[in-house]
């Protein structure tokens, strides 16, 4: 499979507005990412400016825009219309040390199947809210359309139809396997754990913890109604920066066209003390959530 | 085999890019006069059935080659039937064939420089990769010897090629490139392995490694964690630590590359031996670390130190334990940045470069930062391909890719060295 090519981030025009806190680590890689950062300065009455913590991580402008980009995904509910961070244009940040921070930004998208064609850039405003290192950030997120509804809808359903035809029980332990490849008939298997991950991953982004779908450990059901697919796996997701790969067992249910439900549990493998500021940290409580 | 100067020669001029032929044919027609001649070129000429010629008619006895597209094969067969002209199909899909003749050449891609037919295009165990490693001594004994610097945890031994020109037991200023560290970071010891040979072919040919290996020697470690890999390959693919044993703990292993004596302990490791990055008892207490520590101190004149991982696509430089510039880096910066340029220039596959620290995270007891505070000024991180599709589990299908974008980023690092001895 060819690699994705990563276009160059193009240097937007900076907003008239006094723009927000930025941190010196931080500037110093929007610098590299080529975006146009904004002078530090203080805004809004009730947000007091919090320049000196420490415990700000750098990059987190991507953070935000790889959490919009996951709630995105899951709420456009299209496994043939994933996306992917391409740039991120622009951004600022408003910080209050009690409640959060705020992450306004502008980015543009890829295709997430990289055999669609490359030229088709899609562009994303979000506004991003984090509780204070605490996961499922709040997200405002529109994004131009990078492929028409019409064709959308087409594409999904045919791929509904191809899954379809897929003979169950299906024969398959890892996807990719260890060489990492994806039989091709699989490949929209592997598009749909994407999008029912992409609410996983939505939801445990913090500040400074984001994730990346590893693997398809295990198929565990796989079953095609006339009006759904209902399909039941377990993920292999990677952890940054703790480097830690946390199992996932998501359950989820699709028909093209219809929001994506999606139930989840997934294993939090750290003794309390690695899970630091975070509500969940017992290594107990599983974290069900059902949006069904 | 032939039709691959078909298509380079003929394809190749009418069709760049991506026109694709599902369902095309070839037709050989026989053409045994001149009114066959005559018949033909019309069929030829018709602008609706878009007939494409691959070998016209020179003489008589010759046979005419046709692309017919799978739209035009109902009239193209009438026609030929109703004129009386023999004809067979050559071709049945030429889709097909392109795709298939695409996997050959990539599959003999990899095969071209092994001698013993060692596929650089796919993923080995760690028996194999020893043993192309004593092939490519055999194969270059004047240039290339392989060397045991010490064993693992589980009593494996740690193999390094010493690529030489150096006459006589003279240290010579030394490059050491280490792959593998994190055991599933696969495409580590793949682009290892590749530029190990690749080092070997080109000294003499290519002037670039040539003058840098007049002035230096390279050492290449490319499993540095050969524990993990086996580990990878028998039990568990997204194994990363070392696999020694952690007394009162369930937990395995130590992170290699938390382990070294750089701030050890500090920001950005842990100290729970069940954490992806616990950085051990103490530095270097992880005895896989500990061999090239003691190697490159009894050595006594590295002046490079690069260490290969995936994924993320990132050149970085020191330092991870802290946000305090290093004093070099604004030259560290400059090279990477050159060295970044030269990767791209291949397939445009983008970096982004920077200090360790800011560019991905904190991170303290790397190798590359124990490297640097002790007097090796070049000392660089690669974060290889991709940047999150598949991750660890990078298809075998861009080793080759990666090993030769990589190359050319590392020989602009090297050849920098070079000039600033």
């Amino acid at each position: 499979m060819p690699p994705r090519r990563q276009p160059p981030p193009a240097s937007g025009p900076w907003g008239p507005r006094p723009a927000v806190l930025l941190l010196a680590p931080l500037l110093l890689l929007l610098a590299l990412q080529g975006v146009a950062a904004a002078p530090v300065g203080a805004e809004g009455p009730e947000d007091s400016p919090g320049l000196q913590d420490a415990e700000f991580p750098s990059g987190l402008l991507q953070q935000a825009a790889r959490a919009a980009l996951h709630f995105f995904n899951f709420r456009a509910g299209s496994p043939s219309a994933l996306r992917v961070l391409a740039a991120v244009l622009e951004g600022r940040a408003t910080v209050n040390p009690k409640k959060g921070c705020q992450v306004d930004l502008v980015f543009t998208t890829d295709h997430y199947n990289p055999e669609v064609g490359e030229e088709h850039l899609g562009k994303c405003s979000a506004r991003v809210f984090f509780r204070n290192q605490k996961p499922k950030p709040a997200i405002n997120v529109t994004c131009t359309r990078l492929i028409e509804k019409n064709k959308r809808q087409e594409e999904d359903y045919l791929l509904y139809k191809h899954m379809k035809q897929l003979k169950t029980p299906l024969d398959v332990t890892s996807i990719p396997d260890s060489h990492g490849h994806i039989d091709p008939s699989l490949r929209p298997i592997w598009d749909l754990a994407f999008l029912g991950s992409s609410y996983v991953m939505w939801e445990k982004t913090t500040q400074s913890l984001h994730y990346y779908m590893a693997q398809i450990s295990s198929v565990n059901q796989w079953k095609t109604n006339d009006d759904t697919i209902d399909f039941d796996y377990t993920v292999l997701l990677h952890e940054f920066s703790t480097q830690e790969i946390i199992p996932c067992r998501i359950h989820l249910v699709w028909y093209p066209g219809k929001p994506l439900k999606v139930k989840y549990h997934c294993q939090e493998l750290q003794t309390p003390e690695e899970a630091s500021g975070t509500e969940e940290g017992s290594a107990v409580a599983p974290t069900e959530l059902n949006n069904f | 085999m032939k039709w691959i100067l078909f298509f380079g020669a003929l394809i190749g001029l009418s069709v760049c890019g991506r026109e694709k032929f599902f369902g095309d044919q070839v037709f050989r027609i026989n053409v045994r006069n001149g009114d066959e001649i005559s018949k033909l070129s019309q069929l030829v000429n018709s602008d609706n059935l878009k007939l494409n010629v691959w070998k016209s008619p020179s003489t008589f006895s010759r046979p005419v080659d046709v692309l017919v597209p799978s739209v035009s094969l109902q009239p193209v067969k009438s026609f030929l039937k109703s004129q009386g002209l023999e004809y067979s199909v050559t071709i049945k899909d030429l889709q097909a064939l392109l795709d298939n003749e695409d996997e050959e050449m990539q599959h003999n891609e990899g095969q071209e420089r092994s001698s013993n037919n060692f596929n650089y295009g796919a993923y080995h165990s760690l028996e194999a990769i020893y043993r192309e490693m004593d092939s490519i001594a055999g194969d270059f004994p004047e240039l290339a010897t392989r060397v045991k610097i010490g064993h693992s945890f589980e009593n494996r031994p740690m193999y390094v090629l010493k690529f030489s020109t150096a006459e006589g037991r003279r240290r010579r200023p030394a490059i050491w490139l280490n792959a593998g560290i994190h055991s599933r970071e696969w495409i580590s010891q793949a682009t290892a392995i590749w530029t190990a040979r690749k080092i070997a072919s080109d000294y003499g040919k290519d002037p670039a490694i040539t003058t840098i290996l007049e002035k230096m020697d390279i050492f290449l470690l490319p499993v540095a964690n050969p524990d993990g890999y086996v580990y990878t390959q028998t039990q568990n693919r997204l194994w990363r630590k070392t696999r020694s044993v952690n007394p009162g703990s369930p937990c395995i292993g130590a992170d290699p590359n938390r382990n070294w004596n750089a701030s050890f302990a500090g920001e950005g490791a842990s100290d729970n031996p069940c954490s992806e990055i616990y950085h051990g008892p103490h530095a270097n207490s992880e005895v896989e670390v500990k061999s090239v520590v003691d190697f490159i101190q009894e050595h006594g004149n590295f002046k490079c130190f690069i260490d290969l991982h995936s994924y993320s696509q990132l050149l970085m430089y020191p330092y991870g334990y802290t946000v305090k510039k290093a004093p070099d880096a604004d030259e560290l910066d400059e090279v990477a940045r050159r060295a970044a340029r030269a990767l791209a220039s291949l397939s445009g596959t983008t970096y982004q470069v920077g200090p360790t620290c800011t560019t991905v995270y904190p991170a303290s007891g790397s190798s590359v930062d124990w490297a640097y505070d002790h007097g090796i000024k070049y000392a660089f991180t690669f974060e290889l391909r991709d940047t999150g599709h598949y991750g660890f589990l990078l298809p075998a299908n861009q080793i080759i890719p990666t090993a030769e974008e990589t190359w050319l980023g590392l020989k602009t690092i090297m050849e920098h060295v070079r000039d600033n001895l």
